[in-house]
């Protein structure tokens, strides 16, 4: 229990000494009692009620100072207030993700002597946006002010924006092209970027230089510090009034209450044990433009997650054997791990109560050094790391659901997350200006399906629960296109008793510029990555990208002729294909290529999440309400669920209940006629195995992960009875 | 039902000559509340339950309870008011319920989903904190259309109002005669940018009214441009669909509620309420901007007060059984906010700006058993069942159910008498549920809650001012509501108010706001002037000149329709504004213009000056950014006209010792003891009377508690002041 006044340690000293007293006893900063809790419970709650609103009014409060419609209008955005060690005390609703990775960069600055130089002063303004200190990405920018109160420093006030120009090889913040740190765009390396709480001029023009388009990031960074000054005047004030000891134990107890709470909560809703899992992503860039060939242009990761709950409630999270960093823009840091780790947990488990730090704490991550959750090379680039991070944190997501319904909560239950990519941009706008932007309607996929309901329909992404599309009218004006379609994909969710939600596709004219840069980060290619539960089926992957250069939309459009506004269900000819004359493009994996001009028309789709138990159990009657809002095709009710549909007087599908249980009767008759014993089906596999009759990039897939872990190659060579190095890395020393 | 009337003399004890001249009404969810107001600004109370299925039969009920007070008979009232003010709740109930017109849409082509897709953010957006993070609580709002009566025809204007794609006239036919085949009561016409350019949804309605007669049908056409012309095709959509689906049966309620005022005698039009604070009749073309009026009518009677008073920087603030409504006045001005949820649809329907929070008597309290969390909320009793004590079988404690536990309320004086409180069981129940698990006595942990709610809406109280960038010394505190006063006392500790006011007429004080609204039109257009940072001499008076021509355009505008409407021109005021923004924003700032007119560089400098201002204010002036630019979207005029209004009665003050109000001790548990604490009557309380707790002011409608040390004491208006000790 820290009971020594608050200036006795420099922060540094401090920051080693909290860490000791975590280990030592097990609890947060060795705080063993909650004492100012139980001397007065509800002192206690109001206060951290408190801070929590002080928060999430200074978040309401940026967003309305930002230019950009990332924040403004989709809230990419989330604050939060610290211990002077940097560890989160409350924080307010957004990018959840960002809360920790945040306190591991207030953390990298006090172990690097920042105290000493540039030293922390009142008024000081820092900013970071280098994933190795603490962010996921570079476009994700976060300030922070330190927080002073009578010459002591008592916590620190944070805020971090996702911007949408971040100046990198490509335009936007996403930037697939980037294959190391340097091609990423403008990096502020935990940096003094403002004194006497203004920021400084010759940091603004260092953005204004950089950037494609510096107002999103210059008023990004001005509306975070205006509300961690906001936040900070707020905590002062507190301080004076509950006095500073109280505050100095009270922030502490708060954390380890957090912990405390998040394994009770996990021992309340979850089953002890041993739990696996795993996705695959698939990366398809042989071929295209830009990218340089440092490694395997296309390649296969396999991402296995082996999740352990002990008793106590602690959580923690095994990634050995995947696969090793590259040079692509995918990798992560362990802060972008932290971040996804958390912000699964605040939508599971900490969502009320006394949502900090705690939480996290409660909880470990085991990333195996050199893998891409855990680079041994600090020049890698971390663009895109979530293409990897979301299929990882879904499959967390379906192994605690797992626990969940076996512990009898199904209704907690959540297939989860899916990977949504963005579109970047940039050239010239319809203002006949340079500009840059990423189109965050991507935060509006859908989700996995629950165990009781299907997933929500174009409104979830996991790094945000907050999630949302935003106003077609308002992205018009940061663009030169405009849409001419914005509809729902049928089909999209993956099937199951109940389905994943559906995503949406848009379809935009290009309009009024002579030179459009689009580029698309990642949908995983020819894998899936998205997994369903119970015998729900998987996400669709591998959507392509649709483009028409040089289109005749105009001239049909002269003529009243019918046009195209979204790819339709024809698998095998696209409606833009059929109505739309021109060059027509198909696109499989990030779209990278020369740019666009008025008239063109392009297309990108996001993801819908998996499903949830046995498509043969589904209810014939929300089917044909699918089938009749588009979120479904006839032929999928049919082909997939044996749901046969009639029509009513009005042409409308209505289910035929009698024609699908015998239909249904028929398919189950089908199931067992083609299932094999597994044993069989195993001596058939482990032929292909011994003779590693695969892909490339799958046997590249199982080399990478042999030669990295010992615990894979000993796993994969019990289960299938082979020596797995002698298979996938002939002539390798042992 | 009619309730036993609710009032004493609100305004001391003069004798009452003339007749009311306004009747103020307003519907809330539960009950119906009618305040009448004569020349000389006395006032009577009624109240009745709401009934939705006839709005006219509670309004009359109310109405009589009130005449009953008055002492005269309803045709007298009617014969003889001016005004008749009332704001209902149909047209929600009628949104809430979907009970609506049956809509067809048309909309842009490739759009028609947005009905299904929503707004993401309308899958959780007025969920609790916890609610908004635990993912697999959201679900979309059941859209108000069917996808099935939802049509696209070809066309596309771009952000300039240029035709990107032609209309397809041929689509727009085909789907009019399938909507009329559907036997749609309403088509809802809505395209992209049709706010910058209505051409295209000018033509859809013109060719749907087209074929709507050439079928003989009754089908009614409403285009977006027209019923709400602002940016965010989502808002523009959700308001034309709101207007077609939900204020027809509001409608009728309003001309059921004139038909029943004129059976009585009433000579004139009944008016309404609009969101953003005026009168209007109820013939009001968009009345979905009637639809939030509710709790404006506080703000608008707090504006009110406080001019009687002498400060125009105020808080008012709401407390029923489930919510905390604070509204700002601050020097004389009202925010407005442009974007607010209506049953979880975003509108763009300019409202006064009410920041609510979850905070009321009748919320849930919760123990968790693992972790012995407290909640308060966000679930609420309501007035069915209601709080344990009312013994209408309630079964979850509640914050009355501590009032009551703690001798707070009055077990035999709720409502008057009629409803007598069940303390015992009440406390039962809340040592079984909350203080047993906490381990702690009972009386201390019910004041623990009662001390949790006050600090939710306390501290709510002190983000409000600091948003406004004002001392908070400069603010006077108006507490009212049915909880208002009995939760005052903590909801206001320590925040430093220059002075803390209720009253007691605290439990209908917005339908007396309702009755202070002036009439008011507000027109506004869009606008895209770019000023640079570093504009010259020459272009900032240009850009001035503009501004000037808009305003004038605006003032002819308005002051033509309020002439119209019979107000003399000399009555009408007006007031220039400017939406403002840097550059590249995207949330504007609402400036009141700080001249009538632009004619300068240096008149342009000054509104633009007062821009900056007004953001710092707001923003923090770290977050200003001049050197991007300065851009107006908006410009805009509101013209008043003066209305007859109550006059609060202002009387000698007189002897301090309040004894002829005095009614009695009772024990009640505050600050950790039971104190002995005085009895007195609000409604016999006198200009000049001074109360020092531990004391209990009771009203059948209100309880006001005063802690030990602290003091009330009454004005000369018959105000209450709430001093802390």
């Amino acid at each position: 229990m820290l009971d020594k006044p608050a200036s006795a340690l420099r922060l540094r000293e401090r920051l080693l000494d909290s860490e000791r007293l975590m280990e030592e006893t097990g609890c947060y900063d060795g705080i063993t009692e909650l004492t100012l809790r139980n001397q007065d419970p509800l002192k206690f709650e109001t206060l951290h009620t408190k801070l929590r609103a002080y928060c999430v009014s200074a978040r309401e409060m940026a967003r309305r100072i930002s230019a950009s419609p990332g924040v403004r209008e989709v809230g990419e955005m989330v604050v939060a207030i610290y211990t002077p060690e940097g560890d989160a005390i409350a924080l307010s609703n957004g990018i959840m993700v960002h809360v920790h990775t945040m306190s591991r960069f207030i953390k990298w600055m006090i172990k690097n002597g920042y105290e000493d130089n540039p030293r922390i002063r009142e008024g000081d303004i820092f900013a970071n946006n280098d994933a190795f200190i603490g962010t996921v990405q570079v476009p994700d920018v976060m300030d922070v002010v330190p927080i002073f109160h009578e010459g002591t420093l008592v916590g620190w006030a944070g805020a971090v924006c996702h911007e949408l120009e971040a100046g990198g090889i490509t335009p936007g913040g996403d930037v697939c092209l980037a294959q190391e740190r340097f091609t990423e765009g403008l990096f502020v390396c935990a940096e003094k970027i403002g004194e006497n709480d203004e920021i400084r001029r010759d940091y603004v023009i260092r953005c204004e230089r950089n950037l494609r388009m510096p107002i999103y990031w210059v008023l990004d960074e001005k509306a975070k510090v205006a509300s961690c000054i906001d936040m900070r005047e707020s905590v002062k004030q507190l301080i004076s009034e509950i006095g500073l000891d109280y505050w100095m134990k009270v922030s502490k107890e708060f954390i380890e209450e957090g912990r405390r709470a998040q394994l009770a909560r996990t021992r309340q809703l979850t089953v002890p044990g041993i739990y696996r899992g795993h996705t695959f992503y698939g990366h398809v860039t042989a071929g295209k433009p830009g990218f340089q060939l440092l490694g395997d242009p296309d390649w296969l990761y396999n991402i296995p997650i082996e999740m352990e709950i002990t008793t106590d409630g602690k959580i923690t999270m095994d990634f050995e054997g995947t696969q090793p960093w590259g040079y692509h823009s995918m990798n992560c840091t362990p802060a972008g791990m932290d971040g996804g780790m958390f912000v699964t947990l605040t939508q599971h488990m900490n969502f009320e109560g006394l949502v900090n730090d705690g939480a996290w704490m409660a909880t470990e991550l085991k990333l195996p050094h050199g893998t891409w959750t855990n680079p041994d090379n600090e020049m890698v680039a971390t663009a895109t790391s979530w293409a990897l991070l979301l299929p990882a944190y879904g499959v967390f997501q379906r192994l605690l659901s797992r626990s969940f319904v076996a512990r009898g909560f199904v209704e907690e239950a959540f297939v989860g997350q899916v990977n949504s990519p963005m579109i970047e941009m940039g050239g010239e706008s319809q203002y006949g200006t340079p500009f840059g932007m990423a189109h965050f309607e991507c935060a509006a996929a859908g989700s996995g399906a629950l165990a009781i309901k299907d997933g929500l329909d174009t409104a979830y992404v996991g790094w945000n629960p907050e999630s949302d599309m935003g106003n077609i009218e308002v992205w018009e004006q940061s663009m030169p296109m405009v849409y001419i379609g914005r509809s729902i994909v049928p089909n999209s969710g993956g099937a199951g008793k109940y389905r994943g939600g559906c995503s949406f596709v848009s379809t935009w004219l290009i309009n009024k510029t002579s030179h459009l840069r689009l580029h698309t980060s990642e949908h995983s290619s020819r894998v899936f990555d998205n997994g369903g539960m119970c015998g729900g089926y998987p996400a669709p992957t591998c959507q392509k990208h649709r483009a028409v250069r040089n289109s005749n939309i105009h001239e049909l459009a002269a003529k009243g002729e019918p046009l195209a506004h979204a790819p339709g269900i024809d698998p095998h000819v696209s409606d833009y294909e059929r109505n739309i004359g021109g060059d027509h493009v198909v696109v499989e994996g990030p779209y990278i290529t020369s740019p666009h001009k008025s008239g063109d028309i392009f297309s990108h789709s996001y993801n819908g999440g998996g499903g949830y138990g046995d498509v043969l159990e589904r209810d014939p009657i929300k089917t044909a309400w699918d089938v009749e809002n588009g979120f479904l095709t006839r032929e999928a009710a049919d082909q997939v669920f044996g749901i046969v549909l009639k029509d009513d007087e009005d042409g409308y599908p209505i289910a035929d209940i009698d024609a699908t249980v015998e239909r249904r009767a028929a398919m189950r008759k089908e199931r067992l006629a083609k299932a094999i014993p597994v044993a069989d089906w195993i001596a058939k596999e482990r032929g292909r195995v011994e003779k590693a009759d695969f892909a490339p990039e799958v046997k590249k897939m199982y080399a990478s992960a042999i030669k990295l872990s010992s615990r894979f190659t000993r796993e994969f060579s019990e289960f299938w009875n082979v020596d797995a190095r002698s298979i996938f890395m002939p002539g390798a020393k042992p | 039902m009619t309730q036993p009337n609710l009032t004493g003399p609100i305004v001391g004890n003069p004798p009452i000559i003339g007749n009311p001249i306004v009747i103020g009404i307003d519907a809330g969810g539960t009950m119906t509340d009618t305040i009448l107001v004569d020349q000389d600004g006395h006032f009577k109370i009624g109240k009745s339950a709401t009934t939705p299925k006839n709005e006219a039969e509670g309004f009359l009920a109310s109405a009589e309870d009130a005449a009953d007070a008055w002492g005269i008979s309803l045709e007298s009232l009617f014969s003889g008011v001016n005004v008749v003010l009332y704001s209902g709740t149909g047209m929600l109930n009628t949104l809430l319920s979907r009970t609506g017109r049956r809509l067809g849409l048309i909309t842009t082509k490739g759009l028609e989903d947005m009905i299904l897709m929503g707004r993401g953010l309308q899958a959780w957006a007025d969920y609790s904190y916890a609610d908004r993070l635990h993912a697999v609580t959201h679900h979309h709002p059941d859209p108000l259309v069917p996808r099935r009566r939802t049509h696209g025809v070809t066309e596309r204007i771009d952000q300039f109002g240029d035709i990107v794609l032609p209309l397809y006239e041929h689509e727009v036919s085909a789907a009019a005669k399938k909507l009329i085949a559907d036997k749609v009561e309403a088509i809802c016409i809505m395209t992209i940018f049709s706010h910058v350019n209505p051409v295209h949804e000018k033509r859809i309605a013109e060719i749907c009214r087209e074929e709507v007669e050439k079928a003989g049908a009754d089908i009614i056409v409403y285009t977006s441009h027209e019923v709400r012309p602002v940016i965010r095709e989502q808002s523009r959509l959700n308001s034309v669909l709101i207007e077609a689906y939900a204020t027809s049966r509001g409608r009728k309620q309003l001309k059921g509620i004139e038909d029943v005022s004129k059976k009585y005698g009433f000579k004139y039009g009944v008016q309404t309420l609009l969101s953003f604070g005026g009168l209007t009749s109820i013939n009001h073309p968009r009345l979905h901007e009637t639809m939030i009026s509710g709790p404006i009518g506080g703000i608008l009677g707090a504006a009110y007060v406080g001019k009687l008073i002498g400060n125009d920087s105020l808080i008012c603030s709401d407390m029923g059984g489930t919510s905390f409504d604070m509204g700002v006045i601050t020097r004389g001005q009202t925010r407005i906010e442009n974007e607010p949820l209506m049953d979880r649809f975003k509108l763009n329907v300019p409202t006064l700006h009410l920041d609510t929070i979850g905070a009321g008597a009748g919320m849930i309290l919760k123990v968790d058993p693992l972790t012995k969390k407290v909640s308060l909320g966000p679930e609420s009793a309501g007035s069915d069942p209601g709080p344990i004590c009312f013994d209408r079988g309630g079964t979850e404690p509640t914050i009355a159910d501590c009032d009551a536990i703690l001798g707070r309320l009055n077990p035999h004086y709720f409502l008057g008498g009629k409803v007598v409180l069940q303390v015992e069981k009440a406390r039962r129940a809340f040592q079984e549920k909350c203080s047993d698990i906490l381990g702690v006595g009972v009386e201390e942990a019910a004041e623990g809650m009662i001390d949790m709610l006050e600090s939710d809406a306390n501290n709510a109280l002190r983000r409000v001012i600091s948003g406004q960038g004002i001392h908070p010394s400069e603010f006077t505190l108006l507490s009212y509501g049915g909880s208002g006063p009995l939760h005052l006392a903590g909801c206001s500790r320590g925040i430093g108010f220059k002075d803390i006011i209720t009253f007691q007429f605290a439990a209908a004080f917005s339908a007396f706001g309702c009755t202070t609204a002036d009439f008011m039109r507000r027109h506004s257009v869009s606008t895209q002037h770019d000023i640079p940072s570093r504009a010259d001499e020459a272009t900032l008076a240009a850009f001035g000149a503009k501004v000037t021509t808009v305003w004038n355009d605006l003032t002819k505008a308005a002051v033509d329709e309020m002439i119209d409407d019979g107000h003399t021109r000399e009555k009408i005021r007006t007031v220039p504004f400017l939406m403002m923004r840097y550059t590249g924003q995207l949330e504007d700032v609402e400036v009141m213009a700080p001249l009538a007119e632009i004619n300068s560089a240096d008149d342009m400098r000054r509104v633009i000056d007062e821009f900056e201002a007004v953001y710092a204010k707001v923003n923090h002036r770290v977050s200003r950014y001049g050197e991007a630019g300065f851009t107006i979207t908006e410009l805009g005029l509101i013209a008043t006209a003066d209305k007859v209004k109550p006059v609060l009665l202002k009387r000698p003050l007189g002897a301090s010792n309040p004894a002829s109000a005095h009614k009695g001790v009772r024990e009640a548990y505050i600050g950790g003891r039971w104190h002995k604490a005085n009895l007195y009557e609000m409604d016999l309380l006198q200009p000049g009377h001074e109360v020092i707790g531990p004391a209990i002011i009771e009203h059948p409608a209100t309880t006001l508690v005063v802690h030990p040390q602290d003091r009330v004491h009454v004005d000369e208006w018959t105000l209450l002041h709430y001093t802390h000790a």
